[in-house]
């Protein structure tokens, strides 16, 4: 049997990475968006994409759970290795997959519903709990993402009338719920203000205890704060991958040091 | 880029710069606001005048014997009972049967657009559907119903009344469905859930406040329309809920009673204006209030 399944089996050995990335190209119909990328996320790391607008890293990001699946005319050839399985190959069931690696995106994303079944809602996909079970998972992540006192009180209550960052925070503990191996995230913070976006950042560190962490950012400060490994992207090919201290203090390609200088971008 | 803050004088004379540019500026806002208001003057007047008629006129008949008796001949004291029950059932079950339909379709055409030809026809025949005169799906359901069964009958009435519901039903669940942010789609998706799932729980639930009200406005739309039952359900003297049987409706009453001769039936033509007029009323006020609460707001 070659699919993937719900069995977590990764992470038990760090020293292979979670997600082994071979020789990947991507094209959105004709447009060679990623030109043969290879790039590994170790196991219980946070790895930092960074790179101008339209190098490619969202799009690598996007990859990684099939999401290019929902639109016709985008392709993905190479190979992705997860557990076992190159998670590109057809036939894969892909839901597993994504409540294997879980997403969170740009802007918070609240469901049209209460704060509790937003959690509630990815578990039941995949699991079925009594209802005590369903409560205590709400509670610890919740708990996880410093969100339970502020909602303790109103677990009912629609989660639209959460500030951003809130929303952001029930998003990653929603994402979390699921208990994936892999999360991705896609500019988290961009559209959260300096406190909000600090206290994801936090909650990153924490995090990554337990999950491998893909983060693609634009804001260089956070990539070298939150980041133990940074990969720089230009236009579509991976231009250099190392410790976050080398990426910043002596990086090795003439662009790398362009851009984090600050002189394109 | 920016200069430096210039000073401005104390007097005040700063708000008053720019001499001729400006005053015409400041007539030509002052005479486009005097338009829009007289136009808004206009059309609560017209508004307010049918109401005030119907009220006026229509009330007279507002008694227990109206909602009690069906329509008799004039002078005999008839009420409106079997055109307000024929109403209703017709009204009702076109509702019924338009709404699955027509929710389906919109879902269909917001969410498995990937074939573009078949999803262009489709909306292009409902859009028709939305304009076609109602006269003519009137004369459609007589050809395809009525002739063949050989008599007029209540379910004929409704199907019509269907067909004219079906549109906007179709229209408002593709266009509010389309309102769902593709982010919240993709994040449902993130988490692993297929697409029916996505539909049903995430992207209806986020639209259901904008379709319940296209459903209510296409309630109010086809509970006034008198044409497509005029060759249907024909109308009934007689109090009947048989949708195999012709059937009364308040339009169709109205119709044939308001030319007519005798006071107390054109008395009763008004007064089932003005039921048709406060139960559409009504309809649209539950449908705004129902979207400020359930609609955009919940996203």
């Amino acid at each position: 049997m070659n699919n993937i399944t719900m069995d977590r089996t990764t992470g038990a050995d760090s020293t292979v990475p979670a997600l082994a990335i071979r020789n990947l190209d991507f094209w959105y119909g004709s447009n060679h968006a990623l030109k043969g990328v290879s790039l590994d996320f170790p196991t219980r790391q946070v790895t930092g994409m960074i790179g101008p607008s339209g190098c490619g890293k969202s799009t690598l990001l996007r990859i990684l759970n099939r999401m290019y699946d929902l639109y016709p005319g985008q392709r993905a050839t190479g190979e992705v290795m997860f557990d076992g399985c190159n998670i590109l190959a057809p036939g894969l069931d892909v839901n597993v997959l994504r409540s294997r690696i879980g997403m969170v995106f740009q802007k918070p994303t609240p469901f049209p519903m209460s704060i509790y079944d937003n959690i509630a809602f990815g578990v039941r996909l995949h699991e079925r709990l009594s209802r005590t079970d369903m409560d205590q998972r709400v509670e610890s992540v919740l708990r996880r993402v410093a969100l339970w006192n502020e909602v303790k009180d109103r677990l009912n209550a629609s989660a639209a009338a959460l500030s951003g960052g809130q929303q952001q925070r029930l998003c990653i503990a929603r994402t979390i719920a699921t208990r994936p191996e892999v999360i991705l995230l896609d500019e988290p913070t961009s559209a959260l203000d300096p406190i909000s976006t600090a206290r994801i950042e936090e909650l990153l560190d924490e995090l990554k205890q337990e999950f491998s962490i893909a983060i693609v950012t634009h804001n260089l400060q956070q990539a070298a704060r939150c980041a133990d490994r940074v990969a720089f992207f230009y236009m579509g090919t991976l231009v250099e991958v190392d410790t976050a201290d080398k990426m910043f203090t002596a990086p090795q390609a003439k662009r790398t040091q362009d851009y984090i200088t600050g002189r394109f971008g | 880029m920016m200069s430096a803050p210039q000073s401005h004088p104390a007097d005040g004379s700063g708000w008053r710069r720019g001499g001729v540019q400006a005053t015409r500026r400041r007539l030509v806002e002052r005479l486009v606001s005097l338009l829009c208001n007289m136009a808004t003057v206009v059309v609560l007047f017209a508004l307010f005048s049918i109401l005030w008629t119907l009220v006026t006129r229509g009330a007279a008949g507002l008694s227990l014997p109206t909602f009690m008796h069906s329509t008799a001949a004039p002078g005999a004291g008839g009420g409106l009972a079997n055109a307000i029950i024929g109403s209703c059932e017709q009204t009702g079950l076109a509702a019924l049967i338009g709404t699955p339909i027509g929710m389906f379709a919109g879902i269909y055409l917001s969410e498995f657009s990937q074939d573009g030809r078949i999803v262009t026809l489709v909306r292009f025949v409902s859009d028709m559907l939305l304009s076609v005169p109602s006269i003519l799906v009137g004369l459609f359901i007589y050809l395809i119903i009525v002739e063949p069964a050989g008599h007029f009958s209540g379910m004929a009435g409704t199907l019509a009344l269907a067909v004219l519901f079906i549109p906007i039903v179709v229209r408002t669940t593709e266009d509010m469905l389309r309102l769902v942010p593709r982010a919240m789609r993709e994040a449902a998706y993130a988490l692993g859930a297929p697409g029916w799932r996505v539909i049903l729980s995430v992207c209806l639930r986020s639209a259901r406040g904008g379709i319940m009200t296209g459903i209510l406005l296409a309630l109010a739309r086809i509970s006034g329309e008198t044409a497509p039952l005029l060759f249907t359900s024909l109308g009934n003297l007689n109090w009947s809920t048989n949708l195999n049987a012709p059937m009364a409706s308040l339009p169709v009453t109205i119709y044939q009673y308001a030319g007519s001769a005798y006071d107390d039936w054109v008395q009763m033509a008004w007064t089932g204006a003005l039921l048709i007029t406060v139960a559409v009323l009504a309809t649209n006020i539950f449908a705004r209030w129902w979207l400020t609460r359930n609609g955009t707001a919940q996203q």
